[in-house]
């Protein structure tokens, strides 16, 4: 089963995360880098991803004319999505483990961030267009 | 340049179990037509669908390392229903395929005009951060 492992967080979390010393963001990246190693290892990895900051985030709706009509505006509650792992898995157990384990990842200082992944599995009757 | 366009929808707008079938099923053609296109022009790297949000999780990591889960969301949240991730050469072009994915056609085939948010993704992180 896949499952996608979705990790948000709001402008303002974004910007607070700018303010991370170098040696804090390097430890952080190190340990989701272990994290995506053991899903090698374990043949549970399917990809992960991470995402340009919620700045260059765009909304964008066809008109009638079918033209694209942007708007780059988002209510500050807004949560965007930051990055993600897709993971294929025996159990929803096993994909909260995993989702638990990047978790604690470190935050500033070394101390986990304990922030929250939400979990989702992929549907199995939809169009899936990967190749 | 590589880009993720994001469907998100809120759970109470989760109606599409309730679409006539043949709704259903126009709206699906419309998104596999999409889907060959974009393949055919090298651009479309990975489509999903997500399940539904009465299936989603949160999980958080206790002290002990062991995850907490919790399905309970505040109804002003947004679930993501799926995704295309691109790789085009230009944002223009993004936020047109972006324009035809928010077309796709819903009740009575009438366009949906559904927002699709647009982000670039990340290259890999710089060299210092790893």
């Amino acid at each position: 089963m896949k499952y996608i492992l979705l990790m948000s967080g709001t402008k303002a979390g974004v910007d607070g995360y700018h303010a991370w010393s170098p040696k804090d963001i390097q430890t952080h990246m190190a340990v989701l880098q272990r994290i995506s190693d053991q899903l090698t290892k374990s043949g549970e990895f399917v990809a992960t991803q991470g995402l340009a900051e919620p700045k260059e985030a765009k909304l964008v709706r066809g008109e009638k004319n079918g033209l694209p009509v942007t708007d780059g505006v988002f209510p500050e509650s807004k949560e965007f999505l930051l990055g993600y792992w897709i993971v294929d898995v025996a159990t929803p157990e096993r994909a909260y483990a995993i989702a638990g384990q990047i978790s604690t990842a470190p935050g500033p200082g070394g101390v986990p961030t304990n922030m929250a992944i939400e979990v989702r599995r992929f549907a199995s009757f939809e169009q899936s267009g990967s190749k | 340049m590589k880009y993720i366009l994001m469907m998100n929808t809120m759970k109470a707008g989760q109606g599409i179990p309730n679409w006539a079938s043949k709704d259903l099923q126009a709206h699906i053609a419309f998104m596999m037509s999409l889907n060959k296109d974009l393949r055919d022009a090298g651009e479309l790297v990975s489509a999903e669908g997500l399940s539904f949000p009465d299936q989603a999780k949160l999980v958080r990591a206790g002290k002990d390392g062991v995850p907490i889960t919790d399905g309970i969301f505040p109804e002003s949240k947004e679930f993501l229903a799926g995704f295309w991730i691109i790789d085009v050469d230009t944002p223009e072009r993004a936020y047109a395929i972006a324009a035809r994915a928010s077309a796709a056609p819903g009740p009575g085939g009438a366009p949906l005009n559904m927002p699709i948010e647009v982000r670039p993704v990340m290259s890999a992180p710089p060299p210092e951060m790893m």
